[in-house]
Order: structure tokens, then C-alpha cells, then sequence
């Protein structure tokens, strides 16, 4: 028993620097993701679009693609913008319909930042993807913050 | 990674990784020590197999919640569409704390709602009223701490006629007490708080579109996603919380709402169909603000 107890302790140190660290780092990366997306976004509160505070982030391996699905409403002005914190990064962002058919009517690329304007021609359900397409790190933190008008 | 199961504050894998942080700590530890020596103790991280995008040409891993809009991004398309008297939709009475936590929730969210009604209408007191009932109640369910900042911009903001701004604070401070209650492991709670601010979103539009019926105003009540949404919540609270009557009844209500407002074969949304909305999200309105304005 006595000597169990250090060897627990031991598993315990083990367990708590992977459960601890582990997700403090990919913290860091999601946060600066999230303050790109939000930089990309600034320009467009001038033009009269308020920019959500729910914002969706994680990471991904290069191929990786996740989607978010949102309640949009016909009649708006949407804007979604997406960055990655990895510089050298390059990921696709599009915004599909419930049936998978692609919807944008303008983009832009530029840096770790995308953005994409939709008007949806109907209110419902609509999916954003974020596909990581090349990366030099492992995993790529990325975010999504959206706007309406 | 396991997809989120809640999209709020930082949706996505973000959530699942503070989750991770914040819960597995002290289970981890009790797993450990309580361990036989050269045991393996697999972690759990939760979560089903995430779903897929039904599209052929673009299958994707899905974050499985939704990104539940504010009322002020339909309220908006309104104004585009009817001009409404926003004014005539402002709440009379002040809603007030309630000894049940669940009701307190929901009635927060009902009034960070009003908030946005208040600033279509362009009503600064009734907007500062609200910036300060936000605080009151935030601190009955022991958030406040994290709202006075927003409450204050909010008031701030409203004095300065700053209407987008006020928008956005409302939307902020939806989004901190929301965090605040994670972090005080009453999530369960947070997804009330969204829920009641559903509920008078509906009530409003329901209300508008009722007043001077057009298809693409009954069409802003197509809402799907949502209704799943909230109705998984409910299904995934703890026993107490579902055995709250309030709760209850609105579980109940949700199951009437849901064929309304995902109509299918192509059937549009009808003035009978938002006239029931209506008395549906009236009657809830009533029952979560009974025993408290």
C-alpha cells in the first residue's frame, strides 16, 4: 500500500498535465483564430453589420471538414468570416443549403482570413464548412464568427 | 476531437476542450487514485458518432447544434418587411426574480428579448430599464458578477442612442451569463436562458406577422433546427429539472410548435398556423412570467 501510493500520485501528475496542457495550448490557437475572424469582421460593423458574439472554433487535420449549422433568415444580410491562427495555412470556407448546394454572392481570401456575403434566398437551416486544404502544422485551429444586417 | 454538443459562448471543439478542462479534472484524479495498481482507466470524452451533411457533394463533420440566432436578427428582417409599431410590442410590468432558479432563466432571457424590442423602438428608458432588470436577475442566479460591465455599456450605450451598439451588448451579455452559468456547472440552466429568449422572439414575430399576414413574414418562422435544438435540450436535462412543471409545460408546448414550424412537403406557414404560434408562445410567456411580474 505504501508503495502504491507514490506511484499514484505519479499517474496523477501524468493525467493532469495532459488533461490540463493539452487543451490550454489548443485554447491559445482557437483564441487567435477567433481575433482574426473578428479583425476580418470590424470593417463590416462600419457598414452597419452587427457582428454576433457566438462564435465556433476548434481544429483540424489538413482534409478535415467541419460544418456549423445556423438559423438563417431570408431577408438579411449575412457576412461569415473564417481565419486559422496557422500562418502558411490555407483553408476553403463556403456556406451550403440543407441539400448541400453552395450559396455565396461574393468571397474573399486574403491571409489566414475568408469571408463570405450570403443572401439566403429562403429562411431555414444552412451549413458553414471549413475544410482545411494544406497546413505545415499537425493541426490547425480555426474559427468562424458571423454578421447580419 | 468529438464535435460540441452546445454552441454558445466559443462553439465547436473549443467548448468540448474547456469542457474537457473544467469536468475531467477532479473525475480524473478520483480515477486515478482510486485505480488498482496497473489498471488501464480509459478517459471518456463523451459524445455520439457526430452527424454528416446530407448533401451528395460535400459531406462534412457536424458541429451538432445550432448557432441559435438573437431576436434581434429576425427583428430586423421585420422592420424591412412590416415597419412594425415596436413601441405596442414593449412588455408592460417588470418581471421579477423567482425562488425557482429554472424560471429565473427563463424569464432573463424573455427580458434580454424585450431588450431587443426596446431597441427597435428605439426607447432609451425602456432600454436602461432593462440593462438594470438584466443585472437584478443575472444575480439571482448568481451570475451577476459577470454582467455589471455589460450592463453598464448597455445603459451607457442607450443613453448615447448608439443603437447598434446597444445590439451587440445585448447579444454580449446573453453570451457572458451564459459562460458564467458553465462555469458554475449549471449549463443546463444557460440553455433555459436561450430558451426564454425564444420564446418572447416567437411571441413578437408571431405577433407581427399575424397582425398584417404575408407569406414571407409567416416564412420567418420556418425554424427547424431550433426547435430540434431545444427540444434535445429538454430531453437531455437531469430528472429534477424535467420534473419542474414549468419546464414540463413547455416541453410540452414544444412538441405542439414543432409540426408548425417545419412544414413539409412544401406547405407554407398558414395565418391559422401563426395565430396558434402565437397563442402557444403567449400562453408559455404567461406561465414563465406568473409568479414573478
Amino acid at each position: 500500500m505504501n508503495a502504491w501510493i507514490p506511484r499514484q500520485i505519479g499517474r496523477a501528475v501524468w493525467l493532469f498535465a495532459t488533461v490540463t496542457l493539452g487543451p490550454m495550448t489548443a485554447l491559445g490557437t482557437v483564441d487567435d483564430a477567433i481575433s482574426y475572424a473578428l479583425e476580418a469582421a470590424t470593417k463590416y460593423i462600419r457598414e452597419g453589420y452587427t457582428v454576433r458574439e457566438d462564435q465556433s472554433g476548434g481544429d483540424l487535420a489538413v482534409g478535415e471538414r467541419r460544418a456549423i449549422r445556423y438559423q438563417l433568415f431570408k431577408g438579411n444580410e449575412y457576412w461569415f468570416w473564417g481565419a486559422t491562427d496557422v500562418e502558411g495555412a490555407k483553408f476553403h470556407l463556403r456556406v451550403v443549403d440543407a441539400k448541400g448546394n453552395a450559396l455565396e454572392s461574393e468571397r474573399w481570401e486574403r491571409g489566414v482570413a475568408a469571408g463570405i456575403r450570403v443572401l439566403p434566398p429562403t429562411t431555414g437551416t444552412y451549413y458553414v464548412v471549413i475544410e482545411v486544404l494544406r497546413s505545415p502544422e499537425e493541426r490547425t485551429g480555426w474559427a468562424v464568427v458571423y454578421g447580419f444586417r | 476531437m468529438s464535435p460540441v454538443s452546445v454552441c454558445m459562448h466559443r462553439g465547436a471543439d473549443y467548448d468540448v476542450r474547456m469542457k474537457l478542462f473544467l469536468f475531467a479534472m477532479v473525475p480524473a484524479f478520483a480515477v486515478v487514485l482510486a485505480a488498482p495498481q496497473g489498471s488501464d482507466s480509459p478517459v471518456r470524452t463523451g459524445g455520439a458518432e457526430p452527424d454528416r451533411i446530407a448533401g451528395k457533394s460535400l459531406p462534412a463533420t457536424l458541429v451538432q447544434d445550432v448557432v441559435v440566432p438573437v431576436p434581434g436578427e429576425v427583428f430586423i428582417v421585420l422592420e424591412k418587411l412590416n415597419a412594425p409599431n415596436w413601441r405596442a410590442l414593449l412588455r408592460a410590468g417588470e418581471a421579477r426574480a423567482a425562488s425557482d432558479r429554472a424560471r429565473t432563466a427563463l424569464v432573463l432571457g424573455t427580458v434580454i428579448a424585450d431588450g431587443f424590442v426596446a431597441v427597435q423602438a428605439q426607447d432609451r428608458e425602456e432600454v436602461k430599464r432593462i440593462g438594470r432588470l438584466v443585472l437584478t436577475l443575472s444575480g439571482a442566479i448568481g451570475v451577476r458578477k459577470s454582467v455589471v460591465a455589460r450592463s453598464n455599456s448597455i445603459i451607457e450605450a442607450a443613453d448615447a442612442q448608439r443603437w447598434p451598439v446597444v445590439r451587440s451588448e445585448l447579444d454580449r451579455a446573453l453570451q457572458d451569463v451564459q459562460a458564467a452559468m458553465i462555469e458554475l456547472h449549471d449549463e443546463q440552466l444557460a440553455q433555459l436562458v436561450s430558451l426564454g429568449g425564444w420564446l418572447r422572439g416567437t411571441e413578437v414575430l408571431t405577433t407581427v406577422v399575424g397582425g398584417a399576414y404575408s407569406p414571407d413574414g409567416a416564412e420567418l418562422l420556418h425554424q427547424p433546427a431550433l426547435i430540434e435544438f431545444f427540444q434535445g435540450r429538454l430531453a437531455d436535462m437531469d430528472p429534477r429539472l424535467k420534473a419542474n412543471p414549468l419546464v414540463n409545460e413547455i416541453s410540452g408546448k414544444l412538441d405542439e410548435i414543432r409540426p408548425i414550424i417545419t412544414p413539409e412537403n412544401g406547405r407554407r406557414i398558414s395565418r391559422e398556423d401563426v395565430e396558434r404560434l402565437r397563442a402557444i408562445a403567449s400562453g408559455l410567456l404567461r406561465s414563465i412570467l406568473e409568479k414573478t411580474a
